[in-house]
């Protein structure tokens, strides 16, 4: 499509005042639209170039103008997808709906909607979660919201991106209870423009916005990106020692010795144990020390308020909340053998 | 849009009929790399018929003088497309505008105000004029070529 005109602008006597006219018009046109994407002058724009000049061939100066190159700026398919979690997810064995966030953003410089494909069966990890759905950030606040956000439908829902444009995208999958702590596995987000794909450089006729010819850029007009589940069972083990103090200076278990009781919470494996809580019911025959709760020796009030612990007449409750592993929570506190 | 109207139609009258003494014509082309066979490069102009951002422009601005009598003090003036970055242009005996056509000179003479008010030297993407002053004679029949370059913003 050849868009260069390639009439010579001579100045006779058949109306040229038309012909200016319309090329005044397009400059005025040209002026109103800036282009200021980082994907660059949007596709369908028209560069009109006029060239003027004056000269003198001794009856005074004449001015002439040229006539107008024009050029359509064609559309240029770009994309990129990038994995926005700011590490690996963590999940538990048989979790289900284990979200990865993405970002797919349109760098070309036309409306385009884009073809969405996840990718489960990855190499290079140590599992395939199985695919669930991918669903689009409809609320844009970069958190999966279940029944709010919607569910991708290829070919029914594809995001338009508008030049520079870009969307959030989750792909939820679930894990396999057989998986083991440590396991990791990547899922990839593929986005493809709805024109069309191939070797940068490849065109289509005809498909870009605006009139001109869609041509694939530099990313392919598709991209790619990983996230990754990790697994991470954490887990607790929980040691329980007692020292005794008897009436006489002695370890005697006898009535009126003072059992004290710690109890050493250790979160091993990786990631983190949340809402962990410590329940210890006071053995038979004991009576419970008022005021001996402590937890990583400072003391805790026997009361159900703000602090972490609390005794409720049968058994002593700490909650140490989210606790990383390779930590350790003590808790210790104190009967009266009776 | 009547002052444009009237305007252009005062000049069109002004202009004696057949009194085309000059013809000036603008061209665009875009300029590609090939790679031939041997894996060597080659540089081609060809016909905008695919042009995207960031293509290179080179666009030739050919003048004749169509008349019997030679032409003197000719100058050619181009705007440049605001989708279009100047980047040169082939002899580099032009001067330039960076503000619309108000001020002139070689790139070099010329600043840009920035947002805090104080200058910086010009860039070729802020040229938005290119401007040829021939100092010669345009004898009757001779004709010449201008050639610049740019890239698609």
């Amino acid at each position: 499509m050849l868009r260069t005109s390639s009439l010579h602008y001579r100045l006779q006597a058949a109306c040229p005042c038309f012909a200016t006219l319309s090329v005044c018009a397009f400059a005025i046109g040209a002026i109103a639209h800036t282009p200021a994407w980082a994907a660059g002058t949007l596709a369908g724009t028209n560069i009109e170039n006029i060239a003027t000049a004056s000269f003198d061939t001794g009856s005074g100066t004449v001015d002439i103008q040229s006539n107008t190159s024009v050029i359509l700026v064609d559309e240029l398919l770009d994309v990129t997808v990038a994995s926005t979690d700011p590490g690996d997810v963590t999940t538990t064995p048989g979790a289900t709906g284990v979200s990865l966030t993405y970002r797919v953003t349109n760098n070309g410089n036309g409306p385009e909607s884009f073809r969405l494909t996840a990718n489960v069966a990855n190499s290079g990890d140590d599992f395939d979660p199985v695919f669930g759905q991918i669903v689009i950030d409809t609320n844009n606040n970069g958190v999966y919201d279940a029944g709010v956000d919607t569910v991708y439908v290829a070919g029914t829902n594809d995001p338009l991106l508008q030049p520079d444009q870009s969307v959030n995208v989750f792909v939820l999958t679930n894990i396999p209870s057989t998986q083991t702590n440590g396991d990791r596995a990547g899922v990839s987000l593929l986005a493809s423009a709805g024109t069309g794909t191939g070797a940068p450089g490849t065109t289509f006729a005809g498909a870009g916005e605006g009139g001109g010819d869609a041509v694939v850029g530099t990313t392919g007009a598709d991209g790619d990106a990983n996230g990754f589940i990790r697994v991470d069972a954490a887990s607790v083990v929980l040691a329980k020692s007692a020292t005794i103090l008897d009436p006489f200076g002695g370890s005697n278990a006898v009535p009126g010795s003072i059992i004290t009781y710690t109890l050493v919470a250790t979160v091993g494996g990786t990631g983190t144990l949340n809402n962990l809580v410590i329940n210890d019911p006071l053995p038979a025959g004991t009576s419970y020390v008022a005021g001996s709760l402590t937890l990583q020796a400072a003391s805790l009030t026997d009361a159900a308020d703000t602090d972490a612990g609390n005794f409720n007449g049968t058994r002593v409750s700490v909650t140490l909340g989210n606790v990383p592993s390779g930590e350790t929570r003590t808790v210790t506190f104190q009967t009266r053998i009776q | 849009m009547m002052k444009i109207l009237s305007a252009l139609i005062a000049f069109c009258l002004a202009v004696p009929a057949f009194s085309a003494p000059l013809e000036l014509a603008s061209e665009v082309f875009v300029e590609r790399v090939q790679k031939r066979a041997d894996g060597s490069t080659a540089t081609v102009l060809e016909a905008p018929k695919l042009v995207v951002p960031g293509d290179q422009l080179v666009f030739v601005v050919r003048y004749k003088n169509a008349s019997a009598q030679p032409a003197s003090k000719l100058s050619v003036t181009n705007p440049i497309p605001r989708a279009v970055a100047f980047s040169g242009t082939a002899d580099g005996t032009e001067i330039v505008s960076v503000d619309g056509g108000k001020n002139w000179g070689t790139l070099a003479q010329l600043k840009v105000p920035k947002a805090d008010g104080a200058f910086r030297q010009a860039l070729p993407s802020d040229v938005t004029h290119v401007k040829w002053n021939l100092n010669q004679t345009l004898a009757a029949g001779s004709a010449g070529k201008l050639v610049f370059r740019g890239v698609v913003r």
